[in-house]
């Protein structure tokens, strides 16, 4: 393999990278309006207020400037800024490459969007983002967003859970796809990682003919993943059952959630991105 | 065969399939249709649930019954189905065709000879001899030659000379030499008929059945020929009696009447009343327009019967009374009686000498009370040699005065008085018609006498000279030939003074008599008349074939038109006696009661419909609309939306049948909701590919550049075609000058110039700043002009250099494109147009092309002298023109930034 041919692709993927990261900055710049810092005393950089010196405060806090100005000393407070780890996940397995309609956005690229976005979002807060399962440790600044398009751009991954790896205490896991995984498998992997002290935040991504099922007569569904297909005769008939298994399945991912103090959200791809975003930045934003 | 009314089956065991059609209906029922194929990602939740019916699918009702339909028209159409089956010529033997080819088959002529055609074709496909009779005698009067026994071929060539002949048929004789033929088997007999008795049709018939079994084929009853004769030729209008076989229905026919040449000069419609055989037809015209008609024919019908040929004895001709207009006591005046006399059967005008003589008359009648002055009789008398009549009457003046040379004969001063008062005598009354007279046949009423008249001086040529005479052998009528014309003097008055022969209906006659003098036909001719034109069996005149004879001298009103004597114009060229079919035509009616066996056909009614290919046809298209279905059913058809319902289906089978332009519409709508529902940079399409391309993909370059850079947020550049596209939709246009651009057509010109009026703006790209010459800029600019040719624009100057295209986004001082330099030029700023915003940017630097970029961002051309930072440039010039496009004149309050700026800071 020549150098420069691979050199020319990987500038070509990178080149196809800006349409997505600008798309997402779009969505987190409409977010992030309204939606200032922590308001709160921290570490940070950022000046917080001047507050009246109080015995036990550490002397290297005294802002001389200030007090030099006054007859009282005075101890300069910076805005909290404590910078996170938030862990990305999105679903890349084949189940997502669906869009029940040609003016629909896939599931896949509904959720690539909503990962870029919420990292720009969090990028710009300071936090420090990675995508999970990467092996990339949580990055800072800007240019976590290009790498983190570039992976998000790798595209497919099989699995449509994270596979488990050992993350820090505190961190923040954040799981967008459409988690039709089995209860039990996702269960057991929430569990282990709220074992291990960490939040989490889990967004559903459905197709708006995933929730309804629009379909009517004699039907056979074909798995967009290595599945048997499924021959119905008449899809009228078992819709209402449908709906009741996807509602318990929600009611079973939100009840898991809510044990473990995480949260659940669902998303359809016929609603705009940033009401999503809003929701998970408003949720990671109360931490 | 299997024979349903005018239907029969050639296979009808096929028809057997039919039972099997209940069988086919189960089988397609339990048989559920293929199911439709969809990948759905949450099959996993869908995994247990079991349908609570377990009933298979069942195909619907609709489709079971187009299937059902088609499987019976595939059964159908195998069993043949023919409508009016032939029936096969039954039995051996000879075969005799009997052909009316008399003047009535013309009408039906080309239907006979098919149908004549057919039955040869038959025949000779059974390999039968054919005999072949026409009962019409041939032309000449000669004998028709004898029959005899032909193969198919001969019967061919005999059939395609037959041809319609313009006398009546003779089936007696035709039948005698039927008989004399002999047939030693029983003969199949055809008898192809013109549908008329003619008085020998029943006779006909039943010799015919005694040879064999008769099928007597013809028209329809009331197609049945009509014939045109002689009405009254002396009518107020030109009269024709239509007459026709068959009065059961009423009918609408339209009489023509036609000139020398065949012009046509009047057409009028006559409606025959049901049950009425014959009506006259008054066709009312204008005298001279009435002397020129030579014939009468009825539309659309072409046979010698339907033609009618006018001779000399039936022109009007226009008689002129002289007399002053004086209406005060008409019955006192000569004048009102000769108008009474001569109205009936001619055109009476009144006036003046010099005014009658101009307008062209035949007849001057002159009143004894027409005072002449003597430039009225040099006008008569020239106008008498060249042929005029003119008809005096005597009267007081005369006779106090008869010195004049208007007279045929010299007349004694004073009058004659005959009865009276202080007289034994009389009133005398008229001496019979001399048969050398023009008044030969009139009958004289008793009542008829004369009490005055001017006398004679007698002559010796006076007998010849007289007309008509007294009792007592004095003459009251005298007449002279004077040149070419006639001079005709009535002894007694026109008014009723001396006589009460102007109250008579002999006057009448007597006038017209005289009038028909004037027209050269004196009397009966005695000349022979040879043909000069004679009808053919369509009713066209021709030149007089040689088989026509001359009609001997005296018979012409006896004569009747047959094959000797054919309808036509006998005599010279000059005096034509016309001879007319209508009064050979005998017994005009429909054909009576046929003996009892005879089967009648009608010629048209044998066409033979085999309804196998429309059938199999119509299974072919069910069987296409029945897979289209089924691919629907299976959700395979990709394009048509379900959620449009039956319109988007009705729409796709629509555009499937007629290209339908419902279809467009709907792609028209779609095209200007995608245009309206978000902001797109659009382009011209040139139509030449290379540059379309440029065009699109520098528009995709500055659309990102956009995205990237500004709060503009462009979606996909779209392309447009003036000529075809709405332009509403998009603020700018990039429009590409190339070579060959054709002019816009007045539609396109009308859209643009409205697209600028109401905002849009264009820049147009010359794209020849590549070679910068004087030439190329001639060049460039006639293109430009001829692809605005129609546009109102105002005069374009160069971009001021405090131009709001300068600072809209970016400080710029030039616009570099792909190539650099060159003028920009714009409408001059003026704030009362468009906010000052020029609506035409005019350029030449190819910007297209410095935009455009690769789907990877890539850009593709070079860009020269500057390099990147001149494409930098471009790009801000592009984002510029973006922003002026979408902004106006906001940036234009800039210009006083500096001073406001400066004046704040003191």
């Amino acid at each position: 393999m020549a150098g420069p041919a691979l050199r020319h692709r990987a500038e070509a993927a990178s080149l196809a990278l800006p349409p997505l990261l600008i798309a997402a900055e779009r969505v987190a710049a409409a977010v992030v309006q309204g939606t200032h810092g922590r308001r709160r005393t921290g570490q940070g950089e950022t000046f917080w207020q001047f507050r009246q010196y109080e015995p036990g405060d550490p002397v290297t806090r005294i802002d001389w400037r200030e007090t030099a100005k006054t007859q009282h000393v005075y101890v300069r407070e910076t805005e909290w800024e404590a910078a996170q780890s938030v862990y990305l996940w999105r679903d890349g397995s084949g189940s997502m490459d669906y869009a029940s309609d040609a003016n629909l956005p896939t599931k896949r690229e509904r959720a690539d969007l909503l990962t870029l976005a919420l990292a720009s979002l969090l990028v710009r807060g300071g936090e420090r983002v990675t995508l999970m399962g990467s092996g990339l440790a949580p990055v800072y600044g800007r240019a976590a967003l290009d790498r983190l398009a570039l992976l998000l751009s790798r595209g497919a991954t099989a699995s449509d859970l994270p596979a488990y790896e050992k993350l820090p205490r505190h961190g923040q896991v954040i799981w967008i796809g459409d988690l039709l995984a089995p209860l039990e498998a996702t269960a057991t992997l929430v569990l282990r990682y709220a074992d291990a002290g960490l939040k989490g935040h889990l967004l559903q991504v459905l197709d708006p003919a995933e929730e309804s099922l629009p379909f009517a007569g004699r039907v056979r569904f074909e798995g967009l993943e290595d599945e048997n297909s499924l021959l119905i005769s008449r899809v009228e008939s078992i819709r209402t059952g449908y709906a009741e298994r996807l509602q318990r399945h929600r009611d079973g991912l939100a009840a898991l959630t809510r044990g473990v103090g995480w949260t659940f959200a669902t998303h359809r791809t016929d609603q705009s991105p940033q009401h999503a975003l809003l929701g998970l930045y408003q949720i990671l934003a109360e931490r | 065969m299997l024979s349903l009314g005018s239907i029969a089956f050639a296979a009808p065991w096929l028809l057997a399939g039919l039972a099997a059609l209940p069988v086919l209906w189960w089988l397609l029922r339990v048989t559920p249709p293929a199911p439709k194929r969809i990948r759905f990602p949450a099959l996993r939740l869908m995994l247990g649930l079991a349908p609570p019916e377990e009933t298979p699918a069942k195909t619907p009702l609709w489709l079971i019954l187009l299937r059902m339909v088609l499987i019976t028209v595939v059964i159908l159409a195998l069993a043949q189905p023919l409508l009016n089956p032939r029936t096969p010529i039954a039995a051996t033997g000879p075969v005799v065709f009997a052909v009316d080819d008399g003047w009535g088959a013309a009408r039906h002529w080309d239907d006979m000879r098919a149908a004549l055609d057919r039955l040869i074709d038959q025949a000779a496909r059974e390999d039968r001899e054919i005999v072949l009779v026409s009962t019409a005698d041939p032309p000449g009067g000669r004998a028709a030659s004898e029959l005899s026994l032909l193969r198919p071929a001969d019967a061919r060539a005999a059939a395609a000379n037959l041809q319609p002949l313009p006398w009546p048929g003779d089936r007696t004789q035709a039948l005698a030499r039927l008989q004399r033929l002999g047939l030693s088997h029983a003969a199949e007999i055809v008898w192809l008929s013109d549908g008329l008795d003619g008085g020998d049709a029943a006779a006909f018939a039943a010799g015919l059945v005694r040879l064999g079994p008769v099928t007597v084929m013809g028209a329809d009853g009331n197609a049945l020929p009509r014939l045109l004769a002689p009405a009254d030729a002396d009518d107020q209008d030109l009269t024709a009696t239509v007459e026709r076989a068959d009065p059961s229905l009423p009918e609408t026919l339209t009489l023509r009447a036609l000139g020398e040449d065949g012009r046509l000069l009047a057409r009028r419609a006559v409606t025959v009343p049901a049950g009425q055989g014959s009506i006259v037809a008054h066709i009312p015209m204008p005298t001279e327009l009435r002397n020129r008609v030579a014939s009468i024919a009825i539309e659309n019908e072409a046979s010698a019967g339907a033609a009618l040929l006018l001779d000399e004895g039936w022109k009007r001709r226009p008689v002129g009374i002289v007399a002053h207009r004086d209406t005060a006591q008409p019955l006192l005046s000569g004048a009102y009686y000769l108008d009474k006399a001569l109205s009936p059967f001619s055109e009476v005008r009144t006036g003046d000498v010099a005014t009658l003589l101009k307008g062209g008359i035949a007849v001057l009648a002159l009143p004894d009370s027409a005072a002449l002055s003597d430039g009225d009789r040099q006008a008569i008398t020239g106008w008498l040699d060249k042929g005029g009549t003119v008809v005096r009457f005597a009267g007081p003046h005369l006779a106090a005065k008869p010195d004049d040379a208007l007279l045929p004969v010299r007349l004694r001063s004073g009058d004659r008085t005959l009865g009276g008062a202080l007289s034994w005598e009389k009133p005398a009354k008229l001496a019979p018609f001399a048969a050398d007279s023009p008044f030969t046949g009139l009958t004289i009423p008793d009542d008829v006498t004369v009490s005055r008249q001017v006398l004679v001086e007698p002559t010796i040529d006076l007998a010849q000279k007289t007309w008509a005479r007294l009792a007592d052998g004095t003459p009251l009528v005298t007449a002279a030939k004077h040149g070419k014309g006639w001079l005709v003097l009535v002894h007694t008055t026109a008014d009723p003074e001396w006589s009460n022969l102007a109250m008579s209906g002999l006057m009448v006659e007597m006038l017209r008599r005289v009038v028909a003098v004037s027209q050269g036909i004196s009397g009966t001719s005695d000349k022979p008349l040879p043909p000069v034109e004679t009808l053919d069996g369509f009713g066209r005149l021709h030149a007089a074939p040689a088989t026509a004879a001359t009609i001997s001298a005296g018979a012409a009103a006896k004569t009747v038109a047959g094959p000797r004597y054919p309808p036509g114009f006998y005599g010279t060229a000059d005096a034509r006696v016309a001879l007319n079919l209508a009064p050979a035509v005998m017994h005009f009616a429909p054909l009576p009661a046929l003996p009892a066996g005879v089967r009648r056909e009608n010629f048209t009614r044998n066409t033979e419909v085999d309804f196998r290919p429309p059938l199999l046809a119509i299974a072919l298209l069910l069987m296409l609309a029945d897979f289209i279905i089924g691919l629907a059913l299976r959700g395979l058809l990709p394009r048509i939306r379900w959620h449009a319902g039956a319109a988007a289906g009705a729409i796709a089978f629509g555009a499937v049948l007629m290209n339908a332009p419902i279809a467009r519409a709907a792609g028209n709508d779609a095209a200007a909701i995608a245009g309206a529902s978000q902001f797109h940079l659009a382009y011209v399409r040139t139509g030449v590919p290379d540059v379309d391309a440029e065009s699109k993909a520098g528009l995709v370059g500055l659309a990102h550049v956009l995205n990237e850079r500004t709060a503009v947020e462009a979606a996909a550049p779209m392309s447009v075609d003036p000529e075809t596209d709405d332009l509403v939709f998009f603020p700018l246009l990039y429009w590409p000058v190339v070579d060959g651009e054709r002019a816009l057509s007045p539609q396109a010109v009308a859209r643009v110039q409205h697209y600028l009026n109401t905002g849009g703006i264009i820049l147009f790209d010359t794209r020849d700043q590549e070679q910068p010459n004087d030439f190329s800029a001639a060049a460039a600019q006639a293109r430009l002009k001829r692809l605005a040719a129609g546009l109102t624009i105002p005069p374009l100057v160069p971009l001021p250099p405090d131009h709001v295209l300068t600072r809209s986004f970016y400080l710029l001082e030039n616009f570099p494109g792909r190539w650099n330099g060159g003028e920009l030029w714009v409408e001059p700023t003026a704030d009362a147009i468009n906010d000052g915003v020029s609506s035409v940017i005019v350029g030449g630097n190819e910007w297209a092309g410095a935009w455009a970029t690769d789907a990877n961002g890539v850009p593709l051309y070079a860009v020269v002298p500057g390099g990147e930072p001149q494409r930098e440039i471009a790009y801000r010039f592009g984002v510029n023109l973006v922003m002026y496009a979408l902004t106006g004149n906001y940036k234009s309050d800039q210009v006083h930034v500096p001073a406001i700026l400066e004046r704040l800071g003191q």
